[in-house]
């Protein structure tokens, strides 16, 4: 064990962030480890928050560079875990860093290299809509504020190299195997998005003005690939009637999950205001299964969407979407209050909202760490009740979206219970060392 | 019963006009004449369906005697025209089915012919005290109604996943006939069960309006089993004597009936061209399906679904393969299993059950999506997995090509779009074997229409329920986008499919003909024409011919 008594966090979104800078405020060592360039993760993606309005990049960006500068806290950006070993107070952890291939201590994050770089890729942060270079920083707010080599589809045509004023392009970089020694381990690994193309009634991926919320969250960010206007992404048009799919995937027995991923309806919500915040002549429309608006101001929340900004919610899963020659779309659907069948036509814009599901890659974080899944995916704890963020392991805790359904309140509540569980752990572990009991 | 005692049963469909009034005549006269013959009064020989005469026969008669009036007295100009093309048809039938053609006699017997009357019942009777009893024996002994329909409502809610029902109205919205009809749609009939209102659910008449052609099913993300449920719901409203509205007077129902019943043995391999190479036993079973009879109920269509069998068997000779055809081959059943006769569907199933087996079959191929769900999936859940395999013939076409067992020669310079049946697609999950032997086919060319696979839809009747004007909206509607390809030719694997397109394309339509004309054809007829096996004549230009 280190000097300092060290807890690694496992996913660097806004769960990992939260219980990061506890424990880092309370003197602990903490290893923030993500497999992408940078933390951030979902939160930063997003364009606005819930129930507040809150720009998410805007709060979330200024706890990001807390993490990046905090004494206590060291990043392990682009890395990956291999394996651990060991018991609470004492895990053996293998860490993976993968080569950026740009010296870490040099690179200024300038960017003159990706104007350089003459392959452009899509870009994962932005849902694939908006392209990057093969040298790239994923968002302008990224922390570590560096540049990264996408071997992959690099041509290694080194015009980085040449322009790099401080010299930092190194395609000799190799990957480094980083050991350590921690009490205590964090996961909060977050979600992923249900691909909803196997829905095929909807035409995602078939039909250009399909898309999905996140890719939406996107589509509509200042920082996102259109420069944050309201566009139809078939053919740039602006949109007049805009409608979300609720439920696409989630609390199914067939496609997707059986859960519902229980931040659908206000992020719909949420959406459909920027819409009319954005454009405030275009036409929303919700289609809900149930809404289940249960947090503190939720309620109000849809209340003020349908009141103040004139959202049109119908109860429905719509049937199917078809394509017109326009590129428009029909919504067919069953509307279950008024029983009526009909079709709501020359929709510019469909946005469906997927299950959010538990990430694939928990699956093989659970073998190397020895501790369990529930069937849908999640991180299993000893106790749903009474001890929410203790993995099946000791001295292993989960929090935020990765042990269940949760919006970022909520995750950042359990990141701070899970913070507060490791220190206990390490406490404990102190004691006995020290001859306690 | 020995034949001494038996005493032939007649029923006869006598013409208001004059065949009723000649047995009121021989009557008045005092002529005496068996007491064989039960009357029925019907306002018209032409009234008399080959169903009502199936019917009799089903329910005991020995023979049926139609009379009406003579050639050109008919009180409806031309009734007794309609008449004389539907016995003919009625005697094929009865020829097939193993009744006998000699056991249905139409005579023309006016107001004035009393003796007439009483001597063609004399002689009927006679004739058919010689050929002796009807081959079904009694009447139709109805076994005690199965588990489907003794199950209760919740019963069958549970078991199809209906519980589980969020009533979001995806399949409402999914389901191509509560676009139509919005008084009918699968989430309305689940919410009905749901509450308990039982009597609700078995008599709505949009039990019966169903299609279950599966897309609510495939679209439904609680995997309700609604093409179950309302099987079931059927079921059990049959046994209450709740019946739907059947096409075609429910003719094709009477004759799965009649095959349900061991006795009859049918001539059903008239069909088999001379120089077919044919086996009693062996590897393979190619089962027909109900193709035979086809062409005789719909003769008026036009249809000649023969040609399917044919060319099947020609492509399976072509291959080296000499199929077993069954002579006594019965239908398989589906659609009295969907349209709740549970009791009859079980007697098919165990009687072709056992004689694939005795065939020693190892294969079954069908060109019917019907057949080929009800032995792969519906005999399974009866009688459990059967030793055969099942394979549609798109599938077996599919193995031929790919082992080099078929080669195609020439060019079948066509564009061609698919319309995936929902027996084969969405129920059985067969979405490939028919595209990729459309397309090895050299020279044709294969252009989906928008809704296709999954989504397709549905040819507008299943199981010959109630075809009306939603089914024929529907058939409109699909031929349509069909056209829309810009295909030359619509391919199903379905032979009723076709029947039925075949059907809207002979009949007057609200839109213009030349937006929905398009020539149809079975994936095993096109098969064999790319093979130079067979030729056959184009839809289209029948049409133009009219």
């Amino acid at each position: 064990m280190s000097e300092k008594p060290s807890v690694l966090v496992i996913g660097g979104g806004i769960a990992g962030i939260q219980a990061s800078l506890d424990l880092a405020g309370r003197g602990f060592q903490v290893y923030v480890l993500d497999e992408t360039p940078t933390i951030g993760g979902r939160m930063a993606q997003l364009d606005k928050t819930f129930p507040t309005m809150d720009c998410s990049i805007c709060i979330l960006a200024p706890k990001m560079m807390e993490c990046y500068r905090h004494p206590n806290i060291k990043l392990l950006t682009y890395s990956e875990l291999k394996e651990v070993k060991g018991s609470v107070g004492n895990f053996q952890v293998k860490i993976l860093k993968k080569p950026r291939f740009v010296d870490e201590t040099k690179c200024t994050g300038c960017g003159v290299c990706a104007e350089h770089c003459p392959i452009e890729v899509p870009n994962d942060f932005d849902m694939k809509l908006g392209m990057r270079k093969a040298i790239y920083m994923p968002m302008p707010q990224a922390v570590p504020r560096m540049m990264t080599v996408d071997r992959e589809n690099c041509i290694e045509c080194k015009l980085c190299t040449k322009v790099c004023r401080a010299g930092a392009v190194d395609f000799t970089q190799q990957s480094q195997d980083v050991e350590l020694n921690v009490g205590a381990i964090i996961i909060a690994t977050g979600f992923d998005q249900y691909d909803p193309s196997e829905i095929i009634e909807y035409g995602y991926q078939k039909h250009r003005n399909v898309l999905t919320a996140l890719e939406f969250e996107r589509w509509v960010c200042a920082s996102g690939p259109v420069g944050g206007h309201l566009l139809r992404p078939a053919d740039g048009g602006i949109p007049k009637k805009v409608a979300f799919i609720q439920c696409v995937g989630s609390r199914s027995r067939k496609f997707g999950t059986p859960f519902c991923s229980s931040v659908c309806c206000m992020y719909a919500t949420k959406e459909a205001l920027i819409i009319r915040e954005h454009a405030p002549d275009v036409q929303v429309y919700i289609f809900y299964n149930e809404l289940r608006v249960f947090g503190k101001g939720f309620q109000e929340f849809v209340n003020r969407a349908r009141d103040e900004y004139g959202v049109k919610y119908i109860r429905s899963r719509p049937g199917e979407i078809r394509e017109e020659p326009t590129k428009s779309l029909s919504i067919w659907y069953d509307d279950t209050l008024t029983r009526e069948i009909k079709s709501l036509n020359d929709v510019d814009l469909v946005v469906l909202c997927p299950a959010l599901v538990p990430r694939p890659g928990n699956k093989k974080l659970a073998e190397i760490m020895g501790i369990e899944l529930d069937d849908c995916g999640f991180f299993k704890v000893t106790h749903p009740l009474f001890a929410p963020v203790d993995a099946s392991v000791q001295g292993i805790f989960v929090c935020g979206y990765c042990q269940s359904p949760k919006d970022i309140p909520d995750s950042v509540a359990q990141a701070s219970a899970a913070a507060a569980r490791a220190a206990e752990a390490l406490a404990m572990v102190q004691a006995q060392r020290l001859g306690g009991r | 019963m020995t034949v001494t005692e038996y005493e032939p049963k007649i029923v006869g469909f006598l013409c208001n006009w004059c065949g009723y009034a000649g047995a009121d005549l021989a009557g008045t006269s005092r002529l005496s004449y068996p007491t064989n013959i039960r009357i029925i009064r019907v306002m018209c020989s032409g009234r008399v369906e080959p169903a009502f005469i199936l019917n009799a026969f089903e329910n005991g008669a020995d023979g049926v005697l139609v009379a009406g009036c003579h050639p050109g007295d008919c009180h409806y100009r031309s009734g007794n025209q309609h008449a004389e093309k539907r016995i003919e048809k009625t005697r094929k039938l009865l020829d097939l089915v193993g009744i006998g053609s000699d056991r249905l006699r139409l005579e023309w017997i006016s107001a004035a012919e009393g003796e007439k009357f009483a001597s063609v019942i004399k002689d009927f009777t006679e004739k058919l005290r010689v050929s002796g009893p009807s081959p079904l024996g009694k009447e139709l002994v109805v076994e005690p109604v199965q588990h489907k329909a003794t199950e209760s409502i919740y019963d069958i809610l549970k078991r199809t996943g209906a519980l589980y029902c969020q009533e979001c109205g995806k399949c409402s919205s999914s389901c191509p006939i509560t676009r139509l009809d919005p008084l009918y749609s699968p989430r309305l009939a689940v919410e009905k069960a749901l509450m308990g209102l039982e009597n609700a659910v078995l008599t709505d008449k949009g039990l019966w309006s169903c299609l279950t052609c599966y897309l609510c099913r495939q679209r439904c993300p609680l995997d309700i089993e609604y093409d179950e449920l309302i099987r079931s719901c059927r079921a059990k409203a049959s046994a209450n004597g709740i019946l739907g509205n059947c096409s075609h007077e429910g003719v094709l129902y009477s004759l799965s009936r009649l095959m349900a019943n061991p006795e009859p043995i049918q001539n059903r391999l008239g069909w088999v061209p001379q120089g077919a190479e044919i086996a009693k036993a062996g590897d393979v079973l190619y089962f027909a399906g109900c193709l035979p009879y086809f062409d005789v109920v719909f003769d008026d269509m036009g249809v000649k679904h023969i040609e399917i069998a044919q060319s099947m068997l020609k492509i399976l000779n072509a291959a080296g393969i000499k199929p077993v055809l069954m002579e006594n081959e019965r239908c398989c059943g589906h659609d009295l299993s969907f349209t709740g006769d549970m009791s009859n569907f079980e007697k098919l199933a165990k009687m072709n059950i056992a004689a694939i087996k005795k065939s020693g079959a190892s294969t079954v191929v069908t060109n019917c999506p019907e057949c080929y769900r009800t032995l792969k999936v519906d005999y399974a859940e009866l009688f459990g997995k059967p030793k055969f395999e099942v394979m549609h013939a798109s599938e077996f076409l599919t193995d031929l090509i790919d082992n080099g067992k078929i080669k195609f020669t020439g060019k079948l310079a066509k564009k061609v779009s698919y319309q995936d049946p929902c027996r084969l697609g969405r129920h059985m999950g067969v979405y490939d074997a028919p595209r990729k032997v459309i397309s090895s086919i050299p020279g044709v060319e294969l252009v989906e229409m928008e809704r296709n696979r999954e989504g397709a839809l549905c040819c507008g009747v299943s199981a010959w329920m109630g075809c009306g004007r939603h089914s024929k909206q529907m058939q409109i509607e699909r031929l349509a986008e069909a056209k829309g390809t810009t295909a030359d030719l619509l391919v199903t694997a379905c032979p009723k499919c076709q029947i039925h397109f075949n059907c809207t394309l002979s009949e007057k339509m609200p839109v213009k003909k030349e937006e929905v004309a398009i020539e149809t054809c079975d994936l095993s007829v096109l098969v064999a024409r790319a093979l130079n096996l067979t030729q056959t004549p184009n839809v289209v230009e029948m049409i133009k011919n009219e």
